[in-house]
């Protein structure tokens, strides 16, 4: 008893910080059951009947519901906003952008970001200090602070370079997020290889005569998988999140979560529902990836990754 | 000494590095300085007098790297940023005002969000796996990952629509001019940004504490008959509240990114939230400073934690000037 008391005190030594060992069984739970949903709602709402067009003006009785007039109720689950819409259907329908921006810059993020730490980590020398360089420069430069003077530049470097004709909004959005996301992934994934590089399998490939990219493909990255999944989830929650706030700021996309607390928030005294019902939806889906990301970190054993 | 130079260097590359790109990436895009310089001005077209004196002044036909020492010698020895166009007054004069109000709710939330993490880390550690620690673990855990908007709009309507207790429009007002209505405007904008700080703090002092309290000086000073309470709060305390320090120099760029949230969701006039007006009237020469400035304190705060560190730890200093 009182050694299986000790050993298991080191483990959770070992595994630190072992807080997360105690989040209640239902946080999983929580974000597969809110992601699952909200996946499902978004991909079919086109053709569920409950959700409304988001942008028909909504109606009980004929007459038209506007100014707020209507709360949460049967009607309308989460009431109407200021121009009689159905906040619930527009819940669902940004949730479309959101997710889809945040999974594109994650990716794009993950990729960029990746390549340049397993560069970094594996070869040393003066590719590792100029990528290290050019992450402290990013670093500097708070995130949102960032996002918000790329994206005030983007349209204007559209303007003049005709070659980036192709990019939407959403695009700009995208890129701007996934610039803000390669920073702390790249530090993470040099630390990671750095450690890699030094393992046996490693050196029994180079010993028998492996090329610098076939260990870089065939041993080193499939290693970084875990780590890259995990922080994923994380950086999900928090790119969704980000561009919560640029929306809000009225630099993002105008159908979004954000956007949406931005043009009700005046009239909360009013009409709280158009306010909190999309802030609540916000939260969510941060809460459900950053759930996510910590019960991966915790299964793989992966140290506290600053995103 | 050389561990100070080492870092001030290292301050110096960064930030001339971030912001010549930053004035890079507001230049880039024009065929012709003539097009730069309209663009510069705010996109209105410029008399042909207007445009040589632009030219003139800015050095836009020039190469960037020239452009670039002139906007920095004229940071540094006139502390003229250039003229804001939206506002046809310089940029310093706009970012004078406006630097207390971040500088103060950046200093609020970090000095809040220590007097309340280490009580609730130290309680957390003391009585691990207790239920204090598995409420507060969670707490902390929806504290870290809640973002800005949504919690500065939640207490906006709980303490400001509801109950009332504070001005809805708020203006900054600094303590030494009326310290009551100072504390009125302030404290929701402070509670936003201090949540999440507080919330990091409490995580990393926490799992420090933990491995602390398992250390052997630990069980020595307990074995030599010091109070558990003393232990706690001298002894494991003190060699965790590291944690802490670094925290607040790799966290102040996600408190300054709340900030901007914050200040446009209370009205407080601050760096952050004129940044946003002033990228949303495409005034690129105030966008350009306030950028360098935010960088600057970035880094500088970093600079400070790091000399903080070395400070309080005489074995960091050595190995660092070492290594």
């Amino acid at each position: 008893m009182t050694t299986s008391v000790v050993a298991s005190r080191a483990a959770d030594r070992a595994h630190e910080p072992s807080w997360r060992q105690r989040l209640p069984k239902g946080g999983v739970l929580f974000s597969i059951l809110w992601l699952g949903i909200l996946v499902f709602l978004v991909v079919f709402a086109d053709y569920l009947s409950f959700i409304r067009d988001p942008d028909a003006k909504v109606r009980v009785a004929g007459r038209l519901q506007s100014n707020y007039k209507l709360g949460p109720g049967y009607s309308a689950w989460f009431g109407v906003d200021g121009n009689s819409q159905d906040v619930f259907a527009r819940c669902i329908y940004y949730a479309r952008n959101s997710l889809q921006i945040g999974l594109a810059s994650t990716v794009l993020g993950l990729l960029i970001g990746g390549t340049l730490g397993v560069l970094a980590g594996y070869f040393r020398g003066w590719i590792d200090r100029v990528i290290s360089i050019l992450i402290d420069c990013l670093l500097a430069i708070p995130a949102l602070v960032l996002a918000v003077m790329l994206i005030f530049r983007l349209d204007d470097i559209k303007a003049t370079w005709t070659f980036l004709g192709w990019m939407t909004r959403k695009w700009q959005i995208i890129m701007t997020l996934s610039i803000l996301a390669i920073a702390p992934l790249a530090r993470i994934v040099r630390a990671q290889t750095l450690s890699l590089r030094e393992r046996e399998f490693v050196t029994a490939a180079r010993s028998l005569g492996a090329k610098n990219g076939r260990i870089i493909t065939k041993e080193i990255v499939p290693n970084l998988v875990p780590t890259m999944v995990t922080v994923a989830f994380t950086g999900l929650g928090i790119l969704i999140a980000a561009e919560g706030a640029l929306a809000f700021l009225g630099l993002g996309l105008t159908e979004s979560w954000g956007f949406q607390i931005e043009s009700n928030r005046r009239r909360l005294e009013k009409a709280w529902w158009a306010t909190v019902f999309p802030c609540l939806m916000l939260l969510g889906t941060v809460m459900a990836f950053n759930l996510l990301g910590d019960r991966l970190a915790k299964r793989f054993d992966i140290r506290e990754a600053a995103v | 000494m050389r561990y100070f130079l080492q870092r001030f260097a290292q301050l110096l590359i960064v930030f001339g590095l971030v912001s010549f790109g930053v004035l890079l990436v507001m230049r880039i895009g024009s065929n012709s300085p003539e097009e730069l310089a309209i663009k510069l001005y705010g996109g209105r077209p410029l008399s042909p007098d207007e445009l040589t004196e632009a030219i003139s002044r800015y050095h836009l036909d020039t190469n960037y790297f020239v452009q670039y020492f002139y906007w920095l010698k004229g940071l540094v020895f006139d502390f003229d940023l250039g003229q804001s166009v939206a506002n046809s007054r310089a940029v310093a004069d706009l970012l004078k005002p406006r630097v207390w109000t971040t500088v103060l709710l950046g200093l609020y939330a970090n000095v809040f969000g220590m007097l309340i993490a280490i009580p609730v880390a130290v309680r957390q550690a003391y009585k691990r796996d207790g239920r204090f620690d598995k409420a507060a673990g969670l707490m902390t855990f929806v504290g870290v990952g809640v973002p800005a908007i949504v919690l500065g709009v939640l207490l906006q309507l709980l303490f400001t629509v509801r109950l009332g207790w504070f001005p809805l429009i708020g203006d900054k007002i600094y303590p030494w001019d009326d310290l009551g209505q100072h504390v009125r405007n302030f404290f929701l904008p402070t509670l936003t940004l201090t949540v999440p700080v507080a919330a990091i703090f409490a995580r990393l002092l926490r799992a420090e504490m933990v491995l602390t309290l398992q250390s052997d000086f630990i069980t020595v000073a307990s074995a030599k008959g010091v109070s558990p309470a003393r232990v706690l709060w001298r002894h494991a305390l003190r060699n965790s509240l590291f944690s802490i320090v670094t925290a607040v120099g790799t966290n102040l760029g996600a408190l300054l990114g709340s900030a901007v949230v914050v200040e446009t969701l209370f009205d407080l006039d601050g760096l952050g939230s004129q940044l946003v007006v002033s990228v949303l009237s495409s005034d690129l020469f105030t966008v350009q400073s306030f950028v360098a400035i935010i960088v600057l304190l970035v880094v500088s705060v970093n600079l400070l934690v790091d000399l903080a560190y070395a400070l309080i730890d005489p074995r960091i200093r050595q190995m660092r000037s070492l290594g």
